[in-house]
């Protein structure tokens, strides 16, 4: 039982990720006709897993903060006008972030489940 | 949740600017035999709110076409001078199309990721109407 507070911080951890790079990638698409934007990704999820280094205090610059950071993608042909965005490229992104949002909310949901079974209640 | 609200804002910004080149295209080919009429544009530039970027697109103001309007030999034209030419458009049908395709293309990916984040957004409300 005491595994499960663990569980549902991993999934809400999964699908606030996912939610922010698909935020990310909604940036990207609005922009894909804007001259000189670059387009961003982010890493992909991770646990933390306790040893990563963190940011304690808001006035530290450097450490992960609890916003989620995005990277400028590099390796990408772009356009005479500079812009980097590449629409299939990016609405299958979307796609991907769509697909673990809805793996971690399904994850969150059986969880939940689970949890109301051991309680007896349905 | 935050970051769907801000990703609508920023997909709309994106139809909306869109929508406006697209206009501007339909302008532009209604008036491809208009005397005088120079080509119009419109620049797509980072929207910039209190001194941060929104991520979200704005319209720069309308630009015409620069350069020489072609002269067109008609002299039975109500225009024509003493030589028999007139001014026409300096619009070329091939690039408004061509700038149309793309103006719809960005538009229908705009579209799609609206629908995917709002998906996402009905998903997460139905775990809390659990």
């Amino acid at each position: 039982m005491n595994e499960m507070p663990a569980i549902f911080g991993l999934a809400a951890g999964a699908a606030r990720h996912a939610a922010n790079r698909q935020a990310v990638i909604a940036t990207n698409v609005a922009n894909a006709d804007t001259p000189g934007f670059r387009a961003r990704d982010m890493a992909p999820f991770s646990v933390d897993d306790g040893f990563a280094p963190r940011r304690t205090r808001p006035d530290h610059m450097s450490g992960q903060g609890t916003a989620a950071r995005s990277y400028e993608m590099r390796d990408v042909a772009a356009d005479p006008n500079g812009n980097s965005v590449d629409l299939e490229d990016q609405v299958m992104r979307g796609l991907e972030a769509a697909r673990m949002h809805d793996r971690a909310l399904t994850v969150y949901r059986s969880s939940l489940d689970l949890m109301r079974a051991a309680l007896g209640r349905r | 949740m935050a970051e769907f609200s801000d990703a609508f804002g920023v997909l709309s910004s994106g139809m909306r600017g869109q929508s406006q080149r697209l206009r501007h295209i339909a302008e532009n080919i209604a008036n491809v035999d208009t005397p005088g009429y120079r080509r119009k544009t419109v620049e797509f530039r980072a929207e910039v709110e209190q001194g941060r970027r929104t991520g979200g697109i704005e319209t720069g103001p309308v630009q015409l076409r620069r350069g020489e309007l072609p002269r067109i030999n008609d002299p039975a034209h109500p225009m024509a001078d003493a030589e028999g030419y007139y001014e026409g458009s300096n619009v070329e049908l091939v690039t408004e199309l061509a700038d149309a395709r793309e103006a719809q293309r960005s538009y229908e990916a705009n579209l799609k990721m609206f629908e995917q984040v709002r998906r996402m957004s009905t998903q997460l409300m139905d775990i809390l109407k659990r």
